[in-house]
């Protein structure tokens, strides 16, 4: 079992035993947190869990039922978004609203403008060298004072609010689903960003909802579920996978319900398959029934091989045979016509339009099957129905644009898209990123269902421990080359990881 | 409980009179003209208006509403016009049967078609700047051909009746152009709702990247669908020239802006504001209507112009408003 970390002195917030209710519901019933001083706390929990109630509250705009709050040793009986700011905690929301139409400047100072001394005249000078003190130091960029706000990216946004914050020292600052509207590129350069903080002895409260930030940035995390604190654990002592199992009240076997299939006979045959500069000499065999893996890094060649079987890249050299008859030029008109389909990872471009509805996203790949001449749609509705029952699709019934939906069941429609069509080979490339626990256990779920019924799936992905979960062998890509294989219920998440870096290939060099 | 039926139903009928802006202003054009003349409301006057603006405006527009569904746009459905139109009667005075001409005619709009799908699907020109040369290339051809831009006549004796049939015949009493624009907006109806082929031309138009990665020849759809856009505005070249007996270079042209208008218009007919056939034809009805009406209130060339416009942008602005007020609740 899991070792809690109990309230202890140096935490700068506790919130303990917190209770609110609106109108009828309990938005939370008993809800405990404690951060310690200098460390990166993560919060999370499902949607509904009470994160951001439990937010709320520390930041003054909602009042606790029941319950006490101290913040550095001091119990309040009440809080104000003023107070808390007092107390030098910040908040940082993705959807917190700066003015489009100012500049970076005014963003940065507005309500508390420095003036020169004695003049009611504004301080630019000063404004200007304190934000860019604070630009250099912790950004290494310098975002000019007059850009406008409206000009910027979501990352500079993020950055502008930052910067707002840390102008007035803050103690403790608390970031809400920061990297929702950033790219990998933008969200690493936060996590380092965040690291810097704490060594500068700000501390940090991280909500998420994807594990793989909490493991990789935070010190302690606390799980809520239906608005309790189900655990507090050190992160060094826990997996992504515990934590996602104690968010949805599982057992972690049950996160990957992995239904045991006999291999059957060879689907896809990849023969000494080569693209020039992305991958050479590649050979393995995809059996019926079986979930295969492949992991590497960007720019390992596994995403490109995986291209190449849909007819997005085309190979160099080697061979690619669908049920032992080979593959010549391939387009994905001819990939789709061999029943292989492809899961894009960039689902909100290429997997779904958001502007079509549920139905004709889904009977996209398979209008034939609804074609006598003119469309049946009768017939199209049925089979959406029944897709959007099997795969647990919420929506607004099967007219509603794709739009609406939430990224995991976007996801489940760019899937229900070749169920439709009655596909044999599934190119799963990163399925579940972005998608919320919940959802990705049903994607699990379905990738089972689907081996059972004697399809052929290959899950590209870079989340080892899902990979571990859901196959049955795992390909890592180096440099390249296929550079080993496991069997995915031998081998442990550590020796993928160093098989995936290189780092046998880096420690032999060195030795 | 009444405050809850009145807090539905208020956002339902203002949204479904919002949805139906356009039919809203026919309506009113309707009214308004019916008041300022009179002789608007005659029976030959209404089906002049069917017949001499209504009818080619429709199938041009038609044609167009397939380019604008699959994304695009297609500023040469008068160079198809026009090739169709010198095609035909090229073929007519070498002494080709008519049905042979006709045929030739519609090859001949085709052709720019052809030359389309090669620069948009095959180079991969963005459609407005593809059509847009196109455009400019088929006037300098047609004045190429014709000296600098003349006109060809047919004899005023020696051309066969069957030539005059598509612009001046009826069947059951019916104007042949009345009819052919009948059947070419229940064609395009059928090929754009409720046809496999319009599913993916407005998959495209919406995202084209999904199409290809669903595994459809995304580039042989976007081929044909230029195609069929100068083959349906072909036809209008031959009704055209068996109306008025002559072809003249860059005649075309007319059509193209009106297209353009009414299937925008029109898209204001659809929840989600997808170009659709039903909604282009109400289009050019109510483009048609006003021309006819401002003609007959006896109003200055010029003001008709501005008239026009203030209704595409009336009907616009409520079309778009209501759909932004859709996105919020």
């Amino acid at each position: 079992m899991v070792e809690t970390v109990r309230g202890e002195v140096g935490d700068i917030i506790r919130l303990d035993a917190i209770v609110k209710r609106f109108g009828g519901a309990q938005a939370l019933s008993g809800a405990s947190m404690a951060v310690k001083r200098g460390t990166v706390h993560g919060l999370v929990g499902q949607n509904g869990a009470g994160k951001s109630t439990l937010i709320k509250l520390l930041a003054g705009l909602h009042e606790a039922d029941e319950g006490r709050i101290e913040i550095d040793g001091k119990a309040y009986d009440r809080l104000t978004p003023h107070l808390v700011e007092e107390l030098g905690i910040h908040f940082i929301h993705q959807d917190r609203l700066l003015v489009p139409t100012f500049t970076v400047g005014e963003a940065l100072f507005l309500g508390r403008e420095p003036r020169i001394a004695g003049t009611p005249f504004l301080d630019r000078a000063l404004m200007r060298r304190r934000s860019g003190e604070i630009l250099d130091r912790y950004f290494g960029l310098r975002l000019p004072h007059s850009a406008l706000i409206a000009d910027l990216s979501a990352a500079e946004k993020q950055i502008v609010q930052i910067t707002r914050a840390l102008l007035d020292n803050p103690k403790v600052l608390v970031f809400d689903e920061p990297t929702a509207a950033l790219v990998r590129r933008e969200a690493d350069l936060l996590f380092q960003l965040i690291r810097r903080l704490r060594d500068d002895g700000v501390t940090i409260i991280y909500i998420s909802h994807y594990l793989g930030e909490i493991a990789a940035l935070c010190d302690t995390v606390t799980v809520l579920r239906n608005g309790r604190d189900v655990a507090t654990l050190p992160v060094k002592q826990t997996s992504a996978a515990e934590i996602g199992a104690l968010m949805v009240n599982r057992e972690i076997g049950d996160l990957y319900p992995k239904p045991h299939v006999v291999a059957g006979e060879a689907l896809l045959a990849v023969n000494a398959l080569s693209l020039a500069n992305r991958y050479a000499n590649v050979s393995f065999t995809l059996h019926k029934g079986e979930v295969l893996g492949l992991t590497g890094l960007l720019g390992s060649g596994a995403k490109e091989i995986l291209r190449t079987f849909f007819g997005l890249e085309t190979a160099t050299a080697g061979s690619v045979a669908v049920k032992g008859e080979p593959i010549f030029t391939a387009t994905p008109a001819k990939a789709t016509a061999k029943s292989l389909a492809l899961v894009p990872e960039d689902r909100r471009r290429d997997g779904v339009a958001l502007e079509l509805s549920v139905t004709e996203n889904t009977t996209l790949a398979s209008l034939d099957r609804f074609s006598r001449g003119v469309l049946d749609r009768a017939a199209e509705r049925r089979a959406t129905e029944d897709l959007v029952k099997r795969l647990q699709i919420k929506t607004d019934g099967i007219e509603a644009l794709v739009k609406t939906l939430s990224g995991g069941n976007q996801q489940k429609v760019a899937i229900a898209k070749w169920l439709s069509r009655q596909s044999e080979i599934y190119l799963l490339d990163e399925p579940t990123v972005g998608v919320d626990i919940a959802a990705k256990v049903e994607i699990y779920t379905l990738i089972g269902e689907l081996a059972q019924r004697g399809a052929g799936i290959i899950v590209l992905s870079s989340d080892i421990e899902e990979l571990l979960g859901v196959t049955d062998r795992i390909l890592v890509f180096f440099r390249g080359q296929v550079t080993r294989e496991f069997i995915s219920s031998q081998t442990s998440t550590d020796q993928i990881l160093s098989e995936v870096t290189g780092a046998y290939e880096t420690l032999s060099n060195v030795g | 409980m009444p405050a809850r039926q009145l807090s539905v139903s208020i956002p339902t009928v203002t949204r479904s009179i919002g949805r139906h802006a356009l039919i809203a202003a026919l309506a009113a054009v309707f009214v308004l003209f019916a008041w300022l003349a009179p002789a608007f409301l005659s029976g030959a006057n209404l089906l002049s208006v069917l017949v001499n603006n209504f009818a080619l405006l429709a199938i041009v527009a038609t044609a167009m509403t397939f380019a604008v569904s699959a994304g695009g746009i297609d500023l040469s459905v008068g160079t198809a016009i026009d090739f169709a139109s010198f095609a035909f009667v090229s073929l007519v005075l070498a002494g080709q049967p008519i049905p042979l001409a006709a045929l030739g005619g519609l090859a001949g709009g085709v052709v720019v078609g052809l030359f389309n799908a090669v620069l948009i699907a095959g180079i991969g020109i963005s459609p407005f700047l593809a059509t847009l040369g196109t455009l400019f290339v088929g006037r300098s051809v047609q004045q190429l051909l014709t000296n600098g831009g003349n006109p060809v006549y047919l004899p005023p004796t020696g051309v066969p009746d069957a030539f005059r049939f598509l612009g001046h015949g009826t069947i059951v009493g019916i104007p042949v152009p009345l009819l052919v624009a009948a059947l070419v907006i229940a064609g395009a109806w059928l090929g754009l709702s409720r046809s496999r082929f319009g599913r993916v031309v407005l998959a495209t138009g919406i995202q084209a990247s999904v199409v290809r990665y669903s595994g459809i020849a995304l580039r042989r759809y976007t081929a044909a669908t230029y195609i069929l856009v100068s083959g349906i505005a072909a036809v209008v070249g031959l009704i055209l020239t068996s109306t008025v007996t002559v072809y003249i270079p860059s005649s075309g042209n007319a059509f193209l802006l009106n297209a353009i208008g009414a299937t925008f218009i029109g898209t204001t007919l659809s929840p989600h504001g997808r170009p659709n056939i039903p909604g282009t034809v109400l289009g050019v009805l109510l483009l048609s209507i006003v021309a006819n009406g401002l003609l007959l209130s006896g109003l200055n060339f010029y003001w008709q112009q501005v008239g026009t416009g203030l209704l595409i942008f009336s009907v616009l602005a409520i079309g778009f408003a209501n759909r932004k007020a859709a996105a919020r609740t």
